[in-house]
């Protein structure tokens, strides 16, 4: 390699060493201890990982001793010119701006500071000393002191996978987090503050100087507003003249009065439950390669549902989903709200090593509790001690302890009384289904004997033995009332075990074509499947338990917990694994909790088999663990503002945004404990003060740019677009087509029908096509009780950033593309609903359906107007509204607009696996048979469609889309 | 110098954060796309020019690039490297010899009694560089010289979704940008009215969905646009039958004229300007669309000779012909799925089926490229999500089969710089493992990448706490890979 630096880095050089680094030359004691204090740690966290003797040596350099620095690498170059750092290439590498020796670390984001090179220059420039491991101690004893005041602080663990990572320093303002939970007193003038003043008082302290805050919004802002943020749904237009009034009555009490209205509602608890199961990742199915549907899952959404509900406290939600089954165990609610550990996605086929998937399942619960509880993404310490907070991975191995007695089970739980049971009759499709598939079967295994009659005489092979192992088995199962006894299979079974010779008997599936090979893999894996989906309508939670680890080999149907617990269980001893992997395990670890913040006063997570979880849960919620109660303070903030106080939800590490209102977040957090959990309390507070009233108007634009560039001061309220769920939700609400049943089992709308027949592979084989309820009612339940599959989202959905399922979702995107007006303006949902909506305004005028007056059109667009966007419409908005339907009657005369019924049978075609060839099968949809449309546009008059394309012009404005 | 990259110095407002503003499905205007620039601005490294233009601006990447787009073949399922590529004399010595195989690290499938399989296929070598082919690629083997195959790879699942997920995006549990996402991500694309993602997937989706190609924590102008093969290609991109074009138009009118009174009352609202603008688009889109999708003007030979019209091979001929329209219209990445190479059982029919119906379209593709002087700018990648094995478990019989390998395949790289002509790394004698150059899937991610010009430890994003890659945590480029 050629060693003389290019012109273009000197002249680099030139520039840094003029400019920046100047200054006097060290002495060799001095360099010592710029060696010991800085070149060393630098070498150790930024060199080592790569470039270590007898471990990985990149380009065969090391640098960990004086002598194979000097030795250097492939190159052959000693990475030291003694006193001339502009020549060495251990600088130059770091500087990353030669061309000859590759920029060091490799990643841009790991690249070293301006300060950090200039500690290597120095260091060269002393003549590299690197004195000897004594030396090296007796520099560390004498400046012990002075260091660990410059450096920050240390953080006391259970230990470091080495004596660097424990002895190592946080720069303080990184560990915010851990700080002791302590009530801020608000003195305005002296005088204590308490509730929404407070939060106000906090968020002025903080205002930028000379910013003025916007004035509070009119009722009708205020209104959508709240009932959007409590209930995820408009309000009526009749709320809000009602609330209007009362609001100028008296603005405090009305404001007061309808946050107390909200909470009561039932729909709060739906709309909070949206919020909380975005951080737990629900979903009704497993996702991976089977994606098994978990029928039961509903039963743990509608527990989130009744617990915000009831406002339970938040302590207890919190203990209940973590260790229901040990906390309560005879209470089925709470063995219920365990399905929170179920959340993840998880499977264990055939191809996977059992050990590999159960460890999957701890890791991912032991994230989960982490990043939902704690905000504390515990997989970074799952290979290593955390980069950068203080969490080891003893930490890590210790809270899986506690989890390592969980197991996962489809508990008997009898159905409450709280329960909604509806609908299940539907169960009868599955059934019919069920029957098709075996009915399927028996024919091939007709078709098989037949088959095989032929193979026995084309091989001229005798037949005898086999004719007469199956008149035996047909003896034996002549009272079955199976319709598929599978005679070919176990007749090959019963000659394979004789020892007859393999070749004597017919190959499996022999004579099959590739329609029948897939026919029959389609309808043996539709049984596989059918038997997770009828869970559905029986008495079972999607729960655990505690006790040793069953052995399983793969996982194809529902797992009951007494076929598993009897099982040649195994205790789970805990270790330490090295790299994550289950198959190195390191030194034994017991029982605990992110020693940072210690026990609390707690005992000891005890090693029983059963109470593990709840000691763990037990310190997570205790009051004094400084996480807890920020974490979901910080939560509920931004479900109301749509920005957290502290920018990570699920990340208060140090690489998480630190709050921007520290005070404001501790006193909530105080309070929320102080008021024994109430999150409905925490809601009063929040939406009583100003700060939450505020216009999303500012009066001095130019000003708040200017003195609040980040948008952060809440000095104004920032707008935000509906989500997916508040977009369907309010369609349906507002052209009364909305059911507003509470809980149940899922409900499957209508969607995009190219969507719905779309063939989706799973494991050897298709999931079925997504199949509507038949009847409008059920189909158009709140968007919460929506089916949600790993594999199928509802693409109405997820173009309006409807989380994708795998992740906990601490915050939901909000993204313009294009496919959302494909969605909103194109789908025969949005027809629909505008059909339904147009039909329902022209009936309260005129019942009779006579022709609207020119008068009779103007009051219906002000009726729009009124449901849709909450107000007046202008004189200008008349006009253009009744204008365009006018034109539209004249235009559309003799066109109607077609809209497709959902099949029964659908004809799907693939590459069938086993010969490579594409073969296709036809699907029946039992529920499609029944199915009862929505109104169509041939039950409605010309007016009723000409007003529907007004509709779905409102529907699809920026006015209805934004929440002010 | 820079200052340095430093999470203190996140740039972006946090409302700024999550509105990740996309303009249409390419196209992007002025200074609304600004919330998503700001991401790109801060995080892809040096060599980002984004100005106005926006977020699909073309961008140069970090080093001279080889290739400047890519298409990528997925053959979903795994296809066998033993029954392809790499030939195993050695399993006819061993054919049918049962063995039994336990253990705490082995999954139900590789326990068990098991036996080994010989190919059904004969081999040849091919071309002037002698490469290892089956037989039956008649077509491929004439553009034998042009492939740089790769016996080298490893990857960590071996179930088909999360080694789908790991080929395609790095991380095993999917969630991850798709590699076409950071590709497009750093490059930018030629082309402002067309994603610069395009995915042409089988009438059936493949296992682990739409995640394959997915944008991940990338902003949403980045993911990948399937345009589905049967049916509407993008839902909803026509209304309902019936709507005449002249009541869309209307209805537009209607909705501008609404949306800018209500723009009135909120004129730094930006997010309300980019809704007026999108559905304009859309309108445009509507009718532009389809005729992307059209190879009916194509001429005769060149659709006979991608197998169009032919029932084995029309269909995934079809697709071939689309990616190169697509890549000679300036899109960055097109990613093609051919499945499903699961041949557990009966792996002479069914291998040799799949074979016949990707054989003449990829070389086809192949020829038209470079016939059009578009292969040395275009990297064509081959292969699975992971290789097959050379023994089989004992399923109420025998039927010559193979199941899932993640410790053997092969891949191909055509073009772009690769080092076509060569065959790199080697199994052992049973196919079982890779033994020479062997690297895990990340090395080989870094590799394509740099072929694109991009360097995998620059094109990070910061995301939940860490900057992020496409290699996840840094890889190694494959030098020998590279011509």
């Amino acid at each position: 390699m050629p060693t003389s630096p290019t012109a273009r880095v000197t002249a680099f050089l030139t520039f840094f060493l003029t400019f920046w680094a100047g200054g006097l030359v060290l002495s060799n004691d001095d360099g010592e201890v710029l060696f010991v204090r800085r070149i060393l740690p630098l070498l150790q966290t930024k060199c080592l990982a790569c470039h270590v003797e007898n471990g990985v040596m990149e380009g065969e350099l090391a640098l960990d001793s004086h002598e194979s620095l000097l030795r250097g690498g492939s190159s052959g170059e000693p990475l030291i010119v003694w006193g001339k750092p502009e020549q060495s290439p251990l600088f130059l590498a770091v500087l990353r701006e030669s061309e000859v020796w590759s920029a060091m670390p490799p990643k841009d984001a790991e690249k070293l500071t301006p300060q950090q090179m200039n500690w290597i220059k120095q260091w060269i420039e002393a003549n590299a000393p690197w004195p000897a491991a004594e030396r090296v101690e007796e520099i560390r004893r004498q400046y012990a002191q002075e260091w660990k005041a410059e450096d920050g602080v240390q953080v006391a663990t259970s230990g470091g996978l080495t004596q660097e990572w424990s002895n190592r320093s946080y720069e303080p303002s990184g560990l915010w987090a851990y700080q002791k939970l302590v009530k801020p007193q608000a003195n305005s003038g002296k005088k204590l503050v308490e509730g929404s003043a407070a939060i106000d008082y906090w968020i002025e302290k903080r205002l930028p100087p000379d910013l003025s805050v916007a004035p509070a919004c009119d009722a009708a802002t205020f209104i959508r507003r709240a009932s959007y943020d409590l209930t995820g749904l408009p309000p009526t237009p009749e709320e809000v003249t009602q609330f209007q009034d009362a609001f100028a009555r008296d603005s405090e009490v009305a404001v007061a009065d309808l946050i107390d209205r909200l909470l009561e509602s039932p729909h709060y608890g739906e709309r909070m439950a949206q919020h909380w199961l975005d951080v737990v990742r629900y979903a009704d199915s497993s996702g991976f390669a089977n994606d098994y549907e978990r029928g039961n899952a509903w039963r743990y959404r509608d527990y989130v549902i009744r617990a915000f509900n009831r406002d339970l406290p938040y302590d207890q939600f919190v203990r209940q989903q973590i260790a229901g089954d040990e906390l309560e165990p005879v209470d089925h609610e709470a063995i219920i709200a365990t399905g929170y550990l179920r959340m993840g996605p998880w499977e264990l086929t055939g191809m996977e090593v059992p050990k590999v998937a159960r460890q999957r399942f701890l890791d991912d619960i032991t994230n989960s509790i982490g990043e939902c509880f704690l905000a504390h993404s515990l997989q970074c310490a799952r290979c290593h001690d955390h980069k950068f907070d203080p969490v080891p991975t003893r930490d890590y191995y210790s809270i899986q302890a506690a989890l390592s007695t969980t197991q996962i089970a489809e508990r008997a739980v009898p159905f409450l009384e709280t329960e909604n049971r509806g609908g299940f009759q539907e169960e009868s499709y599955l059934q019919r289904k069920l029957l098709e598939c075996q009915d399927t079967l028996a024919q091939l295994d007709e078709q098989l004997l037949t088959n095989a009659a032929e193979w026995f005489r084309k091989n001229e092979k005798d037949p005898s033995l086999w004719e007469r192992t199956l008149s035996e088995l047909r003896d034996k199962t002549a009272d079955s009332d199976r319709i598929f006894r599978d005679l070919f299979g176990k007749a090959r079974t019963a000659l394979g075990r004789s020892g007859a010779a393999e070749d004597s008997y017919p190959p499996k599936l022999v004579g099959f074509e590739p329609e029948q090979f897939g026919l029959e893999r389609v309808a043996r894996k539709g049984i596989e499947r059918l038997q997770w989906e009828l869970d559905r309508y029986h008495e079972y939670a999607h729960a655990v338990y505690s006790g040793p680890t069953p052995r399983l080999r793969a996982v194809t149907a529902p797992l009951r917990m007494s076929a598993t617990a009897s099982n040649d269980a195994e205790q789970e001893l805990s270790k330490i694994l090295i790299g994550g992997d289950p198959f190195s395990e390191g030194p034994a670890v017991v029982p605990g909790v992110l020693s940072a913040i210690g026990m609390l006063g707690r005992e000891a997570i005890s090693e029983s088999v059963s109470g593990r979880r709840l000691a763990l849960a037990n310190w997570i919620v205790d009051s004094k663990n400084p996480l807890t109660a920020r974490v979901m303070v910080n939560r509920v903030w931004m479900w109301h503002f749509g920005l957290p106080i502290a920018g990570n939800p699920n990340n208060f590490g140090s690489t998480g945004k630190h709050p921007t209102h520290p005070e404001l977040l501790d006193w909530l957090a105080v309070s929320l404990i102080e008021s024994g959990w109430s999150v409905k309390q925490l809601h009063r507070w929040i939406m009583c003060s100003q700060t939450y009233r505020r216009s999303c108007v500012h009066p001095q634009f130019d000003e708040l740019v200017r003195l609040d560039p980040l948008q952060n001061s809440y000095a104004v309220f920032q707008p935000r677009r509906l989500t997916a769920e508040e977009i369907r939700d309010s369609m349906l609400m507002q052209s009364g087509e909305l059911n507003l049943e509470i809980g149940g089992i899922p409900c499957r709308p209508e969607i995009n029908l190219e969507a719905a027949l779309q063939p989706r592979m799973v494991m050897g084989t298709f999931a079925a096509a997504w199949a509507p309820n038949p009847l409008p009612a059920d189909r158009h339940r709140r968007s919460i009780y929506v089916l949600r599959l790993r594999g199928l989202t509802d693409p109405a959905l997820e173009v309006f950033n409807s989380p994708p399922l795998d992740f906990s979702c601490e915050r939901r995107e909000e993204s313009t593309v294009t496919p959302q007006v494909f969605s909103l303006l194109n789908s025969e949902a949005s027809y629909k609903r505008s059909l339904a909506l147009a039909n329902r305004v022209l009936k309260e005028f005129k019942p009779e359906g006579k022709t609207p007056s020119d008068v009779e059109r103007k009051q219906i667009i002000h009726r729009l107007f009124k449901m849709v966007l909450m107000r007046q419409p202008s004189e200008f908005e008349v006009a253009q509204c009744v204008m365009h339907w006018n034109n539209t009657a004249r235009m559309s005369k003799d066109s109607k607009v077609h809209v497709e019924r959902p099949p029964v049978r659908v004809l799907r075609e693939a590459i069938e696996e086993n010969t490579g060839e594409r073969f296709s099968f036809t699907e029946t949809i039992y529920a499609n048979a029944d199915f009862v449309p929505d109104l169509l546009p041939e039950d409605c008059d010309e007016e009723t469609r000409s007003l529907a394309e007004v509709c779905l012009v409102l529907f699809n404005s920026n006015e209805f889309i934004f929440v002010y | 110098m820079k200052s340095e990259v430093s999470i203190q110095h996140e740039p972006n407002a946090s409302t700024m954060h999550r509105r990740q503003v996309l303009y249409g499905l390419g196209a992007s205007i002025g200074a609304i796309a600004l919330n998503a620039l700001v991401n790109i601005e801060a995080y892809s490294g040096d060599h980002n020019a984004v100005d106005d233009a926006g977020v699909l601006a073309p961008r140069n990447g970090h080093v001279a690039a080889k290739a400047k787009n890519c298409i990528f073949l997925m053959m979903e399922g795994g296809p066998s490297h033993i029954d392809t590529f790499d030939p195993k004399p050695h399993l006819q010595k061993v054919h049918l010899q049962e063995f039994t195989r336990e253990g705490k690290q082995k999954s139900a499938m590789e326990s068990g009694k098991r036996y080994y399989v010989q190919s059904p296929f004969k081999f040849k070598k091919m071309g002037q560089s002698g490469a290892d082919m089956a037989e039956n690629w008649e077509n491929l083997a004439r553009v034998a010289d042009d492939l740089c195959f790769f016996r080298g790879c490893q990857v960590d699942s071996v179930n088909h979704p999360t080694a789908m997920y790991q080929m395609n995006c790095g991380n095993r549990f999917g969630g991850d940008p798709a590699i076409g996402a950071w590709v497009t991500y750093g490059l930018g694309s030629e082309n402002q009215d067309l994603p610069g993602f395009i995915v042409l997937p089988e009438v059936s989706y493949p296992q682990g969905g739409a995640a394959n190609w997915s944008n991940g924590y990338l902003p949403a102008a980045f993911q990948g646009t399937p345009l589905r093969p049967k049916g509407s290609p993008i839902l909803d991109l026509a209304p309902p039958n019936g709507v005449s074009r002249e009541q869309q138009r209307a209805n537009l009118d209607l909705l501008g004229a609404l949306n800018r009174e209500h723009h009135k009352q909120f004129p730094w609202h930006d997010d309300l300007e980019v809704r007026i603008q999108n559905y304009e688009l859309a309108f445009r889109m509507q009718a532009q669309v389809p005729g992307l999708l059209d190879v009916s003007r194509e001429d005769q030979n060149t659709q006979a000779m991608y197998g169009l019209g032919e029932p084995l091979t029309d269909s995934f001929g079809k697709k071939c012909l689309l990616a190169r329209k697509m890549i000679e219209s300036g899109v960055r990445f097109v990613q093609l799925y051919h499945g499903t190479w699961d041949s557990h059982d009966y792996i002479e029919r069914a291998h040799g089926n799949l074979v016949r119906a990707v054989d003449k379209p990829i070389a086809a593709l192949i020829r038209d490229l470079k016939q059009r002087g578009l292969l040395e700018s275009t990297l064509v990648v081959w292969c699975g999500e992971f290789g097959r094995t050379p023994d089989n478990g004992v399923r109420g019989g025998t039927a010559y089969g193979r199941d899932h390998n993640p410790n053997a395949m092969t891949i191909w790289l055509a073009g772009g710089g690769c080092n076509a002509g060569h065959t790199i790394g080697a199994t052992d004698e049973l196919g079982m493992t890779a033994v020479e150059d062997v690297h895990p899937i990340r090395d080989f991610h870094v590799t394509l990448l740099r072929l694109l010009g991009l360097d995998d430890n620059k094109l990070t994003y910061y995301h939940a706490g860490r900057f992020k890659q496409l290699s996840q945590f840094g890889g190694k480029v494959i030098d020998k890979l590279i011509a």
